[in-house]
């Protein structure tokens, strides 16, 4: 175990430099800290001269004040507090020094960051590509002793492996099915709701409202135990792509945000396409739903994702080989290592392929993520500005 | 406008909406406030035609159990250790991003990456990476071919390894793990948050500190969090609701046992008692819906503790 | 505090790399004496706002130099040149109290510069008073009137007694009236104070009331520094001459043959010593004298009695405004019926401008009559 501190990957070494970097100017800083404590009274508050202030009162104003320079920072105060002459090349010096330590502090500490947040996404990349020995240095790697930053031999085998034996490619069906049904039939339904809520008069509506929001206060896990009831012993569906679509149709925040999106469409044109003789679908379709894209894009995405990482629910009323989806499908399979006979090594867990399945799943949502970061991000943050 | 036409249209509109909402989430309401005052109620007998008495039996069960309050007590623990100190980074970050200009896009791109990921397909890479391999973990001599990279860089700063999450590994090692993972994942949304909310502050503020040569903590503390302080509420509440109803990054890195293997449970949080209640051959609905409720009473009342704290100390 | 700027420019790169740069600010020279209140006055976009900035240390010059007495400060950020700037929305904190908005600045201090709290509560207190707002010192700034927060923000930027005070568009946030009030206000403080004090206004008015110095900028370039009276009975050039009174200057196309102007047919003005060309000419509309016998015809709109004066509207072919304004004496009896009015005027109330370059072409008697207002201070 201790000659892991014997380092010779190029990786680990970048790692340590970054690290050292990061202690060493630390240090710096403390130090100049330091200096400026023991030194600072010097540069700061050097009196060269002291300011001359010449009372400039002509009048007394009607209520009697006669304030000058000298009544508003009193005699005793005159050299403190008052803004003087400095050392102007010493404050000058000290200003740069100032500015570009703090920078680089500033980068050093978010590159910090962005390296542990790519971090395990770097690992989860590279592990997918050696093989089992590699990984777990076992076998021909024995004698070495640091683990690789960058696979030996590239093994693209662990992703056939990995989709064998996960199943990943009903698992994929499964789930792009019940995801891009589950979005549309939602997207019909948070429309035509947030059109009546946002155009449409009718008695009643904001009373309804209010209680749609007010079930959003309530934690989900509460309506799972009778859903999971309803679903399977009363509807029948256990087991059914139904009952993985039909419980999570509607979301109220959706409905909120298209809502709110729709009621910044003026009311004019509302009346001009009425004046036309446009229907009130037609106005939806045509104007509506056009002005409100961005937001209907956010939503599908949002809803797209949901199905890809949902799995409580899943778990819970269609767990069986036909209809499992990704994620749970991905948590169940054990991924060990074969014997050199064909038969499994119940107690090895072969890393490099699990990662690989772990990768398979997640490239889609990185996919959509690079393409439609922009309103991945606005639909997210504004989710923030509802509270 | 109100003419019965559109009376009846606004209703054909909302229908889907009110028929689903009655179905999965009114009635859900209300059948499990129901349950969980039935004694001992299961669906199985409830369909067997059996009757139960009305009681809180269901709570008085859920309440002493030993398990449940392990649960309670990992929920708590995960929820008051990572929520400062995920809200307490990102501010740091998003207050450092906001003051530079290069590379602004790339890492708040970066930095908002792990919002779009599977919480247990990244589970298990963090289990991965805090994994060590070999054989006979828990027995006096175990065999270990490779500590896992997280130990391997640890160790360059001369720590010995440690036994993060498999068998026999300690608890405060696996919480440790499930903090550092929890942190991860919830800072891309507290960041794009705050950062959002910083990028909102007039900078005049900030020019006026300078103008008057304010130092940068003291333009921190006294100007840019009570600025940002509706938007650190928000971060915070949501944090806390988001941490008591944490689950899947458990299962993520433990598995449904919700521990490391010969400790199984030991990281069992109220989302999971709740489900593990629902998901074993004989299901107890009416000790998950006892849970559920207790665990929403915990939620509202953290809540609105929140919101009052936050409405004496936020500046809206 | 003296200030001084020197060849001070402000170049802003273009929005895209093929977008052309500009030039903000355009070799400003200028030096302001001690004690004094200037105004930096020209139409928005003319570079006075990135002036005001650039002697804050908010904004970086691209060349020239900017000194505080002797002292080189360019390079200097502003917390460290001794500055007091009040903004044009006054930027107070809203989460603090007015007293503790006002005690913001002291607190920063350091080391031997600290004050004492209650040297800092003390100075406080005195520079509310000085504003007069004592009395509403633990409001929030939300619970104040604009000229409230106004005032609010000036003791903000006193309380550290600034070597220079500076005041960004101060009234345009105000209502009409609240505006001639903090006017007063404002003079009445750097009077005081006799602090060094630079302002930024777009409204002529403004600046020709409170100033003791009047800066009038266009596209970057100064077009004149001078005492408001100065500036305004003699403007160096068109610019001048419109942007500042009310109502506006008329100004017309003429010319001038033989020493003698001409607007239209009409033979105005004697203008000795002028060459012959074509020119602009602007008249005050107090330069007009109503004059039965006059040598300046226009046609006669409509005559608005104003009490002590009374405005006469009329149009000229070759005016460059839709109508002319011109203000007479109330006592003068005006044939309201008539369709045309004549007018003698006052030679010291018109300018004339070269028509290429604008610039003001002197002629006789407006020389004497600049004298009265002399461009030694």
């Amino acid at each position: 175990m201790t000659n892991l501190l014997s380092l010779s990957q190029g990786g680990m070494v970048a790692l340590l430099v970054i690290f050292g970097v990061v202690i060493l100017l630390e240090l710096c800083y403390i130090g100049y800290l330091c200096y400026l404590r023991a030194t600072g009274r010097k540069h700061f508050s050097l009196r060269r001269e002291r300011q001359t202030v010449t009372p400039r009162v002509e009048t007394q104003t009607d209520d009697g004040f006669a304030l000058t320079t000298e009544s508003l920072g009193d005699t005793k105060a005159l050299g403190k507090g008052v803004m003087k002459e400095r050392n102007i090349e010493t404050v000058k010096k000290v200003q740069k020094v100032t500015k570009i330590i703090v920078k680089i502090l500033i980068y050093i500490f978010l590159i910090a960051v962005a390296i542990s947040v790519l971090f395990p996404f770097y690992w989860m990349i590279i592990s997918s590509l050696k093989s089992y020995d590699e990984y777990a240095l076992e076998g021909d790697f024995a004698s070495r002793v640091s683990p690789t930053f960058f696979p030996q031999t590239i093994l693209w085998s662990n992703y056939a492996e990995a989709f064998s034996t996960a199943n990943l490619g009903t698992l994929f069906l499964n789930t792009v099915f019940v995801g891009i049904v589950s979005t549309i039939l939602s997207l019909i339904i948070t429309v035509l709701a947030a059109f009546a809520f946002a155009r449409l008069q009718f008695r009643g509506k904001n009373v309804l409202f209010a209680a749609l929001l007010a079930t959003m206060m309530i934690p989900g896990e509460l309506f799972t135990i009778t859903n999971y009831g309803t679903v399977t012993n009363i509807l029948g569906w256990g087991n059914t792509y139904t009952a993985l679509i039909v419980p999570f149709l509607v979301s109220v925040f959706y409905i909120y945000l298209l809502r709110q999106n729709f009621l910044q469409i003026p009311d004019e044109l509302y009346y001009a396409a009425k004046v036309d003789g446009t229907s009130d679908l037609k106005y939806l379709w045509k104007v509506m739903i056009p002005l409100a894209l961005p937001t209907i894009i956010s939503i599908t995405i949002l809803k797209m994702m949901g199905s890809w990482n949902s799995y409580i629910w899943p778990r819970l009323v269609a767990n069986d080989d036909l209809h499992q989806l990704i994620t749970n499908g991905l948590r169940d399979t054990q991924f060990n290592v074969y014997l050199p006979d064909g038969s499994i090594d119940q107690d090895k867990i072969n890393y490099p392929v699990q990662m690989a399945a772990v990768t398979l799943v997640s490239i889609p949502l990185f996919l959509v993520f690079i393409f439609l970061r922009k309103y991945i991000m606005k639909g997210v943050s504004r989710s923030g500005l509802k509270g | 406008m109100v003419d019965g036409k559109k009376q009846w249209k606004a209703w054909l509109y909302l229908s889907p909406v009110i028929l689903l909402t009655l179905v999965f989430t009114v009635w859900p309401i209300i059948n499990t406030v129901r349950i969980a005052f039935l004694d001992d109620y299961t669906l199985m007998d409830d369909v067997g035609g059996m009757t139960f008495s009305v009681g809180v039996y269901n709570f008085e069960k859920v309440i002493n159990y030993p398990e449940f309050l392990t649960c309670l007590k990992n929920t708590l623990l995960l929820t008051v250790i990572t929520v400062p100190i995920s809200t307490f980074l990102a501010l740091l970050i998003a207050v450092c991003l906001n003051s530079i200009k290069a590379l602004n896009r790339l890492l708040q791109t970066i930095y908002f990456l792990p919002y779009v990921t599977n919480t247990i397909a990244i589970g298990i890479v963090f289990s991965t990476m805090f994994s060590m391999v070999g054989t006979g973990f828990g027995g006096a001599n175990p065999y270990i071919s490779t500590a896992g990279i997280i130990n391997n860089i640890i160790g360059v700063f001369g720590i010995e390894p440690v036994n993060w999450v498999n068998t026999g590994s300690t608890y405060w090692a696996n919480m440790f793990v499930m903090c550092v993972y929890i942190i991860w994942n919830a800072l891309p949304f507290k960041i794009l948050i705050l950062l959002g909310g910083l990028q909102s502050v007039n900078k005049q503020y900030y020019d006026a500190a300078k103008v008057d040569g304010t130092s940068r903590v003291r333009t921190f503390f006294r100007i840019t969090v009570p600025m940002l302080s509706p938007m650190l509420a928000y971060v915070v509440i949501t944090g806390f609701i988001g941490g008591f109803k944490e689950y899947s990054s458990i299962v993520g890195v433990f598995g449904e046992e919700m521990g490391p293997a010969g400790n199984e449970g030991a990281l069992n949080t109220m989302v999971g008692f709740i489900n593990r209640n629902l998901m074993s051959g004989s299901p107890r609905e009416g000790i998950a819906s006892a849970g559920a409720i207790l665990l929403f009473i915990i939620i509202f009342a953290v809540t609105m503790l929140n919101m009052y704290v936050s409405k004496k100390r936020v500046h809206y | 505090m003296k200030v001084v700027l020197k060849e001070l420019t402000k170049i802003f790169p273009g929005r895209t790399k093929k977008a052309p740069e500009v030039v903000a600010v355009n070799k400003f020279d200028f030096e302001i004496p001690d004690g004094k209140l200037v105004g930096l006055l020209g139409p928005s976009g003319c570079g006075k706002s990135t002036t005001l900035y650039m002697i804050c240390g908010l904004q970086k010059p691209s060349s020239g130099k900017i000194f505080f007495g002797d002292d080189d400060v360019t390079e200097l950020s502003p917390e460290n040149r001794g500055v007091g700037l009040v903004f044009q929305n006054y930027a107070l904190y809203p989460h603090m109290t007015v007293k503790q908005n006002i005690l913001f600045p002291l607190q920063n201090f350091k080391g031997a510069d600290r004050l004492s709290k209650s040297e800092m509560l003390e100075r406080a207190y005195n520079v509310a008073k000085l504003v007069q707002i004592d009395d509403l010192m633990d409001r929030k700034p939300s619970e104040l009137s604009g000229g409230q927060q106004q005032r609010v923000a000036i003791a903000r930027a006193l309380v550290k007694m600034p070597r220079v005070l500076l005041l960004d568009e101060p009234l345009s946030n105000l209502d009409a009236r609240l505006r001639l009030q903090t006017r007063e206000e404002i003079k009445r403080i750097q009077r005081e104070t006799g602090i060094t004090t630079v302002f930024v206004t777009h409204d002529q008015e403004e600046a020709m009331s409170i100033s003791d110095i009047i800066v009038v900028m266009k596209l970057g370039v100064v077009q004149q520094i001078d005492k408001p009276q100065t500036v305004y009975e003699d403007p160096v050039n068109l610019f001048v001459a419109k942007f500042l009174g009310t109502p506006p200057i008329n100004v017309f196309e003429g010319y001038v043959s033989g020493g003698k102007l001409f607007i239209g047919e009409d033979r105005v003005l004697d203008v000795d010593g002028v060459e012959d060309q074509d020119v602009f000419v602007g008249i005050r509309p107090e330069g007009f004298i109503y004059d039965e016998k006059g040598p300046f015809h226009c046609a006669l709109r409509n005559v608005e009695v104003m009490g002590r004066d009374v405005s006469i509207v009329s149009t000229n072919g070759a005016s460059l405004n839709p109508i002319i304004r011109s203000i007479v004496d109330a006592d003068n009896k005006i044939d309201v019926s008539a369709e045309k009015v004549s007018f003698t005027l006052k030679p010291h109330k018109v300018f004339i401008f070269n028509k290429e370059t604008e610039e003001r072409i002197r002629f006789g008697k407006s020389e004497q009559n600049s004298q009265t207002s002399s461009k030694e201070d």
